[in-house]
């Protein structure tokens, strides 16, 4: 079956036990499973249907370049003006930072450092890492060896999703001190432009992360590779059941 | 599970080529197709090849998430009509509404900023409250609202833009901030915000993506 052409990635035929490997998409609104060649949108919700996301590494790619650069004035143009009687402060992410630390608010300034330097930073090089690794270069001592494990790339993939809305904290701050403390001469703030910047970065990053296709990193996948190593969670809510590993229909 | 009735889906066709497809599931991490799952309510199925769960039937998903959404449609009106912070400095009382930091911020000339905290925290859990209850309440009885699909995919496609679990942390980070600069006193609409995001969380969760499709396909108009 020859790969949909929306990615380049997949030069070889898809795993023989995947659905693309029979030309089956997995609608990703609702789903449903169905035969990409017949329709171009799912029959169920209406929504458009691929084999893999279109362009899945390229658009990844490019929005966390954008994000990247977009990040440096989030982070050398102030975010927040505080004028009080006399004097105009300007603070930056980091110097609100360290403002907060300097002052005694450990717990402030480590959710701020953390949400607006440590995840965003992460997740930059989160998602080139998916990038390369869904391209095959998954590990730096052996370029071109299929080293990559795709669980763990899928782990890094899920946290990557999950936690990168958090960054949008610090935003959040400076919209809530700018709408309360509004005092006239005695003391004003007022926002920055890095406040957008920031939350442009936040936006390009989750937009990123959901371009990314991770059956990517499992189409590469070879038979030697014990996929098999299942490390269950330990404690499930719901009795879980294994379901039939392959589709036993033919036609 | 809600009492269905037999539908007539308008764009089924008969022929094997049309029914293959939906006895088929496939793991959205790593593409393995399985035949769908048939498991008992309050188990989940997990992909034999990546380990994580695709399928799960949830105990009476559609009433406990429209319970759910109904207690957060509540909330959300209350959080927005009570003051939410209070701050008092010098004599001067200053106290705003939620949909206040979208005025100010407006007023400053921060049209973005307004906009994108409008969105984040007003615009999106509106919708998804309100998209919620117009695909699940009939589906309380067994039917659907024509264009519930188009709301259903709309749901799932903002979910991911719901930003108010976040403006909560931001609202306690600047709380810290605030007490040391003026006395604070924090309103019923901060409460009432906090136990919405519950709902919201929950009404999402409670009824899985593969359950609520399954059930609008399978209600009659």
């Amino acid at each position: 079956m020859t790969p949909d052409t929306g990615s380049e990635t997949a030069p070889h035929p898809y795993l023989a036990h995947t659905a693309a490997a029979r030309g089956l998409a997995s609608c990703h609104v609702c789903a449903r499973v169905s035969p990409v060649a017949e329709q171009a949108s799912c029959p169920r919700c209406g929504a458009a249907l691929h084999l893999r996301k279109v362009h899945s590494i390229q658009r990844t790619a490019a929005l966390t370049i954008t994000a990247a650069i977009l990040y440096l004035p989030a982070n050398i143009l102030p975010v927040m003006t505080v004028r009080q009687i006399g004097s105009e402060e300007q603070n930056t992410i980091l110097g609100g930072v360290v403002t907060f630390w300097k002052s005694g608010s450990y717990g402030v300034a480590a959710i701020i450092f953390t949400a607006s330097v440590i995840i965003p930073i992460l997740k930059f090089i989160a998602l080139t890492w998916l990038c390369f690794a869904a391209r095959g270069h998954g590990s730096l001592r052996r370029p071109g060896a299929r080293e990559l494990n795709p669980r763990q790339a899928t782990k890094i993939y899920r946290v990557t999703e999950i936690v990168g809305r958090w960054s949008m904290v610090d935003v959040f701050v400076v919209a809530v001190m700018v709408a309360v403390v509004q005092f006239g001469s005695i003391m004003t703030i007022s926002p920055g432009p890095a406040a957008l910047s920031f939350a442009g970065v936040v936006v390009l990053t989750m937009l990123a992360a959901s371009a990314f296709d991770p059956r990517l990193l499992w189409d590469r996948v070879g038979p030697e590779m014990p996929v098999r190593a299942l490390s269950l969670p330990l404690t499930l809510p719901r009795p879980r059941v294994p379901i039939d590993q392959s589709a036993t229909d033919d036609r | 599970m809600p009492r269905t009735r037999p539908s007539k889906d308008p764009i089924a066709t008969p022929g094997p080529a049309r029914e293959i497809p939906a006895r088929f599931l496939a793991c959205e991490k790593c593409d393995a197709l399985f035949n769908y799952p048939e498991i008992e309510v309050g188990e989940s199925a997990y992909c034999y090849h990546c380990g994580f769960v695709i399928f799960s039937r949830r105990p009476n998903a559609v009433q406990r998430s429209a319970a759910w959404a109904v207690s957060a449609a509540s909330l959300f009106v209350v959080a927005n009509f009570f003051p939410f912070i209070t701050l008092d400095v010098a004599g001067q009382s200053n106290g705003i509404v939620l949909a206040g930091s979208v005025h100010v911020l407006a007023d400053q000339a921060n049209l973005g900023l307004a906009t994108a905290v409008a969105t984040f925290i007003l615009v999106v859990p509106a919708f998804l409250i309100a998209g919620m209850l117009f695909v699940l309440c009939p589906l309380l009885g067994g039917r659907r609202f024509p264009g519930s699909y188009w709301i259903a995919r709309l749901i799932y496609g903002f979910s991911v833009w719901d930003f108010t679990e976040v403006f909560l942390l931001g609202v306690l980070v600047s709380l810290l901030k605030l007490f040391s600069l003026a006395s604070v006193s924090i309103g019923v609409s901060f409460y009432a915000f906090a136990l919405m995001v519950v709902c919201v969380t929950a009404s999402l969760t409670c009824i899985g993506r593969h359950e609520l499709w399954e059930y609008l396909e399978r209600a009659s108009k």
